[in-house]
C-alpha cells in the first residue's frame, strides 16, 4: 500500500523538518528534503546549549543526521527552495530551484587556498558578527560537510586561484539554477522563524549602541564554534561582560512589533544567564521582564535561579537604552512596578531577548496560501495536502517542535493514504 | 469615600494612615466610575499589563511612584478615591509619548485624560451641573440658560426695543453701536455677576481638591514642604508661561505651539476686557477714555492679536486632532466643547467686529448676542468643564512644587556624563 504513495515534500529542514522527514521515512514513505541554507539543522545548530538540559545541540543533531544518511527513502536538496506548487492533495506538482554548487565534490578542498582569497562576506551563521572568505566551511556540524562556495564574494582572481589550486574539473563555474520537477503527494512546511529585527526598536539602540546585542548573537558568542570562541565579551572592547541586562520582551508582546509572546525568549535568557554564571565568574546579570514565561517544568529551570545572589529578577519593561559615549556602558530606563520607581541602571553588555517572527516563503501555491493574524500557518492549512510544523506554526522550543513535526508527518501519511483509495 | 479599606481606615481614629501600604488594601472596584471612565473614552486600561513602559517614557514623570502605569492599575480596578486625589494626573500634559509606546495600545494618555475629566466633575459644585456640562443631551439646556439671561437683562432693559430701534427698522443705515443694545454698564455688570458665581464655584472644587492634595502629603515620603508656597507658585506660574512642560512632548510637538498661542490671545484678550471694565475706577485709565477703541488704539490692536493668535492656536488644535496618525488623541467630548466653544467666542467676535464696520443691520446684533451667550457659557460652566483645568492644573503644579513631586526624572537620554 505505501510502496506506490508519492513523495512528502518537506520544506525546510531545521529541527521540525528533519523530524517530519525521519517520522515519515521510518515507517517506509518517501521523502524529499527541500533546505535553502547550505546544511541541515536550521537555527538549533547556531544554539550553544538547549534548554532545559543545557546539551549542546549536537546530541540530537547528530541522531538526526545519522537517521537521515542511513534513510535511502529520504532525498535531501540543500541551497534549494520551492518555486511552485500546483495540483491536489494526494498529486501535486512542485518545481524544485536548486542553486549551483560549483563543487563538483570529485575532488577534496585544499584547506590553504582559503587564506589566499580576499573577497569577504558576513558571516551569517554567526549573525554578522565575524566574515569569511567566498570559500568557506558554514560549521563544524554541517551536513552535508563540506565547502560551500559563494560565488558574488569571490573575485575574479579568487576564482582563479581557487580553480588553480584544484584539478580542472573540481569546479565548474558553468553551473547554474537547475529546476527540478517532482510529483509529490504531501507537503509539510516546516520554514522556520527568523529574529525579529531589532533595529526596528528605535529606542533601545540595537544597531546604534556596539554593547547591545540580541538573544541569538549571546547564543554565537557562548559557543566554543562561534567568533569569540566561546567568550562572553563586549563588542567594544572585546572585555568580558561582567554586568549584563537581560530586555525581555523585545519586540514581543508589542503591538507596535509583534504582538505575541515569541514563548521561547524568557527560558532562552534564563538559560543565557546561566551561560554567564559559567563562563564570566563573579558577573552579574539583571532580567528585566514583564512576566516570566516558563510553562510547565520549565518553572523548575527559573526557580532554581532564583536563589542565585548574581541573578536578579525586575518587573519592568525597558523603555530606552541610552550609551555613556566613554564608557560605551549603557543606560537603561524602565520601571521597576513593583517597587514604583523608574531606575536608570547602567550595565556592561545589554541583550535584546527579540522573539520570533515567521519566516516568510516564497511558493506558488493552487490557490493563496493563508496566514494567520501573526503571520503563521496554521497547522492544517487551507489547502487540502498541505499541513505545517514548528516554528512556521507557531513560536515554540525543540521539544515541542520535533512533536509538531511528528503530527505532521502523520497528517500527510494520511493524506497520502488517503489519496490512495 | 469608601472605595478603599485604606480609607476607611483613616476615619478611624485609632488606626495608622495606611495611604501607601498597598499590600493591606483590599480592593472594592466602583463599577460605576470605571463605566464612568469608560464613557469618557478611558476605557482601554483594560488592555494594560502593567509593563511600566509607560512611566519609564514619560518626560514629566518622577522617579519615585511614577506615573502613568500606577494610574493604569488603579483605573482598572476601579480605585476612584486613589485616582480622584491624585494629584500626578494634572502633572500630564497628555502629549500621549507614553500611548505611543504602549504596547498593549492602553493608550495611558488618554486615560489620563478621561481621569481628569472625572475629576473636575467629581470636585465641582454643584456636581450636578458638572455632570450635565459634559453630556451632550444638556447642550440646549446649558446654551438656554445663557440666552434666557441675557435676553432677559435686554428685556428688562429695552422692553420695546426702541432703543435698538427695532420696532421701526427700515434698512437704512443706522448711526449706533453695540452699546445700544448692551450699554457699558450692563454689559460689565453682567459678566461681573456671572464670573463671581463661577469664581464662588472653582474656589469652592478648589478647596476640595487641596484639602485632598494635604491629606495625602507624607505619602511621598517627605516630612515638610520643598518650598514654601510663594516660591513654588512663582516657579509654576513661570513654568506654565514657557510651556516648559509641553515643550518636551515629541509624539505631536506642534501642541507646544498651539497651546502657546490659544494661552496668550486668551491671556490678550482677558487683558483688554479687564482693561475695559475698570475703565470707570482704573486711575490708570485718563478720564476722557473713548470706547470703542479707535481700530489702531494699543488695546485694539492686542485683542486683535490676541483673536487672531487664539483662531490660529485653535486651528492648530484641531488639525492635530484630525492629524492621520494612530496615536495622536482624536479628543473626547470634554475636550471639543472647549475647543468649539472657543472657537465659536473667538469667531463671532470677529464677526462682530467686522459687521461694526461694514455696519450690516440688524444682523450684527444678532451675531453679537450669539458672541455674548457663548462667553457668558464660556465663564459660567468653567468650573465644570475642560477650561476648569486651567485651575486644577495649576494648583496642582503650585502642589507638586511644594510638595517637592515636581522633580521628573532624567531619562537616560538626558543624563549628563561627567567623564
Ligand atoms: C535565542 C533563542 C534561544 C533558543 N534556545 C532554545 C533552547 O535552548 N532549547 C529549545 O528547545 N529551543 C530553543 N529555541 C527555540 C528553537 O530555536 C526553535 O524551537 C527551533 O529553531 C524551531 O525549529 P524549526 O525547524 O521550526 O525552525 P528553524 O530552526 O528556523 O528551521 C527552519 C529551516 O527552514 C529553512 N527554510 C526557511 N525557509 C525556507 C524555504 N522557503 N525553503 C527551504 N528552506 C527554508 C531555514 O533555512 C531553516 O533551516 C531558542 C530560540 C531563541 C530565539
Ligand atoms: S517568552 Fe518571555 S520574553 Fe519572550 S515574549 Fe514571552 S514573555 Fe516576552
Ligand atoms: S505601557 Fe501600556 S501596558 Fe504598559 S503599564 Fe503603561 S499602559 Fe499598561
Amino acid at each position: 500500500m505505501k510502496s506506490n504513495a508519492k513523495p512528502i515534500l518537506v520544506i525546510g529542514g531545521g529541527i521540525a523538518g528533519m523530524t517530519a522527514a525521519v517520522e515519515a521515512a521510518e515507517v517506509g514513505y518517501d521523502v524529499i528534503l527541500v533546505e535553502k541554507e547550505a546544511y541541515l539543522g536550521g537555527r538549533v545548530v547556531q544554539m550553544n546549549r538547549y534548554f532545559p538540559k543545557m546539551c549542546p545541540p549536537s546530541c540530537g543533531f547528530e541522531i538526526n543526521v545519522r537517521r537521515i544518511r542511513q534513510n535511502p527513502r529520504i532525498t535531501v536538496y540543500t541551497l534549494s527552495d520551492v518555486e511552485e506548487i500546483s495540483g491536489q492533495a494526494g498529486d501535486f506538482k512542485a518545481v524544485l530551484r536548486v542553486k549551483p554548487k560549483y563543487l563538483t565534490g570529485k575532488y577534496p578542498v585544499d584547506v590553504s587556498v582559503v587564506e589566499k582569497l580576499t573577497g569577504e562576506r558576513n558571516n551569517d551563521f554567526n549573525y554578522g558578527m565575524d566574515r569569511t572568505k567566498g570559500l568557506y566551511f558554514p560549521h563544524d556540524m554541517a551536513y552535508p560537510h563540506g565547502y560551500v562556495i559563494d560565488r558574488e564574494t569571490l573575485s575574479d582572481t579568487d576564482a582563479g586561484v581557487l580553480q588553480g589550486s584544484m584539478p580542472d574539473d573540481a569546479i565548474d563555474w558553468e553551473m547554474t539554477d537547475e529546476k527540478i520537477k517532482v510529483k509529490i503527494g504531501a507537503v509539510i512546511i516546516a520554514a522556520g522563524w527568523k529574529p525579529f529585527d531589532a533595529t526596528k526598536l528605535d529606542t533601545l539602540g540595537y544597531g546604534q549602541y556596539q554593547n547591545v546585542v540580541t538573544n541569538v548573537m549571546m547564543e554565537r558568542m557562548a559557543s566554543n564554534n562561534g567568533p569569540t570562541g566561546g567568550e562572553i565579551t563586549r563588542p567594544s572592547d572585546g572585555r568580558k561582560a561582567m554586568n549584563v541586562a537581560f530586555v525581555q520582551c523585545a519586540g514581543s508582546r508589542d503591538e507596535n512589533h509583534l504582538p505575541y509572546c515569541s514563548a521561547v525568549c524568557c527560558m532562552a535568557s534564563l538559560k543565557q544567564a546561566r551561560y554567564l554564571r559559567d563562563k564570566n565568574e563573579n558577573s552579574k546579570t539583571t532580567v528585566f521582564y514583564i512576566d516570566i514565561r516558563t510553562i510547565g517544568r520549565l518553572e523548575k529551570f527559573y526557580y532554581d535561579m532564583l536563589d542565585d545572589a548574581n541573578i536578579s529578577f525586575v518587573k519592568g519593561k525597558v523603555a530606552a537604552i541610552s550609551e555613556n559615549p566613554d564608557s560605551k556602558n549603557l543606560i537603561l530606563d524602565v520601571e521597576d512596578t513593583i517597587t514604583r520607581e523608574n531606575n536608570h541602571p547602567e550595565f556592561e553588555l545589554v541583550v535584546l531577548a527579540t522573539g520570533m517572527a515567521p519566516n516568510s516563503i516564497n511558493i506558488k501555491f493552487p490557490s493563496e496560501l493563508l496566514l494567520n493574524d501573526y503571520g503563521f500557518i496554521e497547522g492544517a492549512t487551507n489547502i487540502e495536502g498541505i499541513y505545517s510544523a514548528g516554528c512556521s506554526k507557531h513560536p515554540c522550543d525543540v521539544s515541542s517542535t520535533t512533536k509538531d513535526a511528528t503530527a505532521a508527518a502523520l497528517k500527510a501519511i494520511q493524506c497520502l493514504i488517503g489519496g490512495e483509495e | 469615600m469608601q472605595d478603599t479599606v485604606g480609607e476607611k481606615t483613616k476615619e478611624s481614629p485609632e488606626a495608622p494612615v495606611v495611604e501607601e501600604k498597598e499590600i493591606a488594601v483590599r480592593i472594592e472596584p466602583d463599577l460605576e466610575f470605571i463605566r464612568a471612565l469608560s464613557m469618557q473614552g478611558g476605557d482601554l486600561f483594560k488592555k494594560c499589563m502593567q509593563c511600566g513602559t509607560c512611566s519609564a517614557t514619560c518626560s514629566l514623570s518622577p522617579d519615585s511612584k511614577p506615573f502613568p502605569s500606577k494610574e493604569m492599575a488603579w483605573a482598572a480596578w476601579g480605585m476612584k478615591e486613589k485616582l480622584l486625589r491624585d494629584p500626578d494626573v494634572w502633572l500630564c500634559f497628555h502629549c500621549n509619548d507614553c500611548s505611543t509606546k504602549c504596547p498593549r495600545g492602553a493608550r495611558p494618555g488618554d486615560v489620563l485624560s478621561a481621569v481628569r475629566q472625572e475629576s473636575v466633575i467629581n470636585h465641582s459644585f454643584p456636581r450636578f451641573l458638572g455632570r450635565m456640562v459634559n453630556k451632550p443631551q444638556f447642550i440646549p439646556l446649558l446654551l438656554g440658560i445663557p440666552v434666557l439671561l441675557l435676553g432677559l437683562a435686554l428685556f428688562l432693559r429695552d422692553p420695546i426695543g426702541e432703543k435698538l430701534n427695532l420696532s421701526n427698522f427700515t434698512g437704512d443705515r443706522i448711526i449706533f453701536n453695540y452699546s445700544n443694545m448692551f450699554p457699558h454698564w450692563l454689559i460689565n455688570g453682567f459678566f461681573l455677576i456671572i464670573s463671581m458665581i463661577a469664581l464662588i464655584a472653582i474656589l469652592i472644587g478648589i478647596k476640595r481638591f487641596w484639602r485632598e492634595l494635604r491629606a495625602m502629603s507624607g505619602s511621598n515620603g517627605r516630612a515638610g514642604p520643598a518650598k514654601s508656597l510663594i516660591s513654588s507658585a512663582l516657579v509654576s506660574l513661570k513654568n506654565i508661561l514657557i510651556h516648559k512642560n509641553f515643550d518636551k512632548c515629541t509624539t505631536v510637538h506642534s501642541r507646544y505651539i498651539s497651546h502657546m498661542f490659544v494661552f496668550f490671545g486668551f491671556m490678550a484678550l482677558s487683558m483688554v476686557t479687564l482693561w475695559v471694565i475698570s475703565s470707570g475706577f482704573n486711575p490708570l485709565i485718563k478720564t476722557d477714555f473713548v470706547y470703542p477703541f479707535g481700530f489702531w488704539s494699543p488695546w485694539k490692536v492686542l485683542a486683535n492679536l490676541g483673536g487672531l493668535a487664539l483662531l490660529g492656536g485653535l486651528a492648530l488644535m484641531i488639525r492635530d486632532r484630525f492629524r492621520d496618525n494612530e496615536h495622536t488623541s482624536t479628543g473626547s467630548y470634554f475636550d471639543w466643547t472647549l475647543i468649539s466653544t472657543l472657537l465659536i467666542v473667538t469667531i463671532t467676535g470677529f464677526i462682530t467686529e467686522i459687521l461694526h464696520y461694514v455696519r450690516l443691520e440688524p444682523h450684527r446684533h444678532l451675531v453679537y448676542f450669539a458672541h455674548l451667550v457663548f462667553i457668558c457659557a464660556l465663564i459660567l460652566y468653567l468650573p465644570y468643564s475642560k477650561f476648569a483645568h486651567l485651575v486644577y492644573r495649576t494648583v496642582a503644579m503650585i502642589y507638586a512644587e511644594y510638595s517637592g513631586r515636581n522633580v521628573a526624572s532624567l531619562r537616560s537620554k538626558e543624563i549628563q556624563y561627567s567623564g
